[in-house]
């Protein structure tokens, strides 16, 4: 089934010749668009917010870029390649004459990301956790499991924080005759998930030889970019842009979480990337209802066009001032 | 349309080494020498409160499993590439945490 091309430039709407700030700029400025906590058509907002995710997943990334532009040269209207692609998708099994194609669905990834951009091909055979065909026959009479197959699926940190539902739907295609059925399930993510934890749903993998049990289908969840976080474990960081006369004197500001906001006390003399921990802000560690904390790292911005007068406040300063940052 | 099926796996489950050796169909004495090569490991120390093992475990013995049966490494094998995909993925994820800085 040939997968249909992505223009993700143009999803994020930028060029192709964009810089990586444009590239997160535009991010973040259609994240906080269409996230599905502040949008007010909710659903067209969470397709909207998965697809620019995506966008963002491979542009985002320098390696996925270039061989995203890469891809996008040698594609064709079909859906082939004029030279052979890298691997093979996905959650697919070669061999055997029962052999089948696996798509799910429901997870936020596409169909084109999850065969060119997905995570487990580049485990090389990682994703094939099954014995190979040829031991079935060496051991007739054997019941053997069926396989497990593995999935992507993008989780906000929303989610990620209270928990949710998602419904997730599984094809699968006979390869020689075409046969195409569908199952659809509905899949908790508990609350506290962490990235690149695997949500086992039992029974819903390959089908067993000879009696044997079905595998599971495993869901891998991958955290959704957030246009305020970063994520490091359970800890949230997030950039607060200040002036340089705030990071002098101190100052009080609010800044998001991902629930409300909270009121930061900035100490006077706050240098450069100092990092101010907000407590228990973060996401959660366990079960046991502890949660990361939240990291607020300051950085400080210059006024790009001083005025007139703030110019000549600058000067004053810098007579005035004993202060020389390349003394020693 | 019909009801869905919810699959509610609860992340605090934790499973008797009996119920690892069903699920991930190995026997139970491979799984105390995976747990002796330190390949997997309980939830909770099994001297004191019994062998309990978490999702992650069934996991990774199938993982195991595989490398074993379909791939022939042995187990100092298995323990290198165990570790190496684990840093992979940490350090995949420091990555993308500096990237989108």
């Amino acid at each position: 089934m040939p997968v249909e091309f992505k223009d993700y430039y143009k999803v994020l709407g930028v060029p192709r010749n964009a810089s990586e700030e444009d590239i997160k700029k535009a991010f973040r400025k259609l994240a906080r668009q269409y996230h599905p906590d502040v949008a007010k058509d909710k659903k067209g907002a969470e397709e909207k917010f998965k697809e620019i995710n995506e966008a963002y997943e491979v542009l985002g990334d320098p390696e996925n870029r270039t061989k995203y532009d890469e891809l996008g040269a040698s594609w064709r209207e079909d859906g082939s390649f004029r030279q052979a692609p890298g691997r093979q998708g996905r959650g697919r099994r070669p061999g055997g004459e029962e052999s089948f194609e696996f798509h799910v669905d429901g997870t936020g990834f596409s169909d084109f990301f999850e065969q060119f951009f997905g995570r487990g091909g580049r485990f090389g055979g990682m994703n094939d956790f099954a014995p190979p065909h040829a031991r079935s026959t060496e051991e007739e009479g054997f019941a053997l499991r069926g396989a497990d197959l593995e999935s992507d699926i993008l989780v906000t940190l929303e989610e990620a924080l209270a928990g949710s539902v998602r419904t997730v739907s599984l094809q699968r295609v006979n390869r020689r005759t075409g046969e195409a059925k569908t199952q659809t399930l509905k899949v908790r993510i508990p609350p506290g998930v962490h990235e690149g934890q695997a949500i086992r749903v039992a029974g819903m993998g390959e089908d067993g030889v000879g009696g044997g049990a079905s595998g599971d289908l495993y869901l891998r969840v991958r955290f959704a970019a957030h246009p305020e976080f970063r994520v490091r474990g359970a800890d949230l960081y997030y950039a607060l842009d200040l002036a340089p006369w705030e990071a002098v004197l101190g100052t009080k500001v609010v800044v998001p979480t991902l629930k409300d906001r909270v009121s930061v006390r900035i100490p006077p003399g706050t240098t450069q990337g100092r990092q101010l921990r907000v407590r228990g802000r973060g996401l959660p560690i366990d079960s046991s209802g502890r949660q990361g904390d939240l990291y607020v790292v300051v950085n400080i911005q210059v006024p790009p066009e001083p005025g007139e007068e703030e110019r000549e406040l600058w000067k004053q300063l810098s007579r005035v001032s004993p202060f020389n940052p390349r003394k020693t | 349309m019909k009801a869905l099926q919810v699959f509610e796996p609860d992340a605090r489950t934790v499973y008797s080494i009996e119920m690892v050796a069903h699920l991930a169909q190995v026997p139970r004495r491979l799984i105390v020498l995976y747990y002796k090569h330190g390949l997997v490991s309980p939830v909770r120390d099994p001297a004191s409160s019994g062998w309990c093992f978490d999702e992650e475990a069934i996991r990774i013995v199938r993982r195991i499993e595989y490398l074993r049966s379909a791939c022939n490494v042995n187990l100092a094998g298995i323990k290198l590439i165990l570790g190496l995909t684990q840093e992979v993925e940490r350090l995949r994820q420091e990555l993308r945490f500096q990237q989108r800085r």
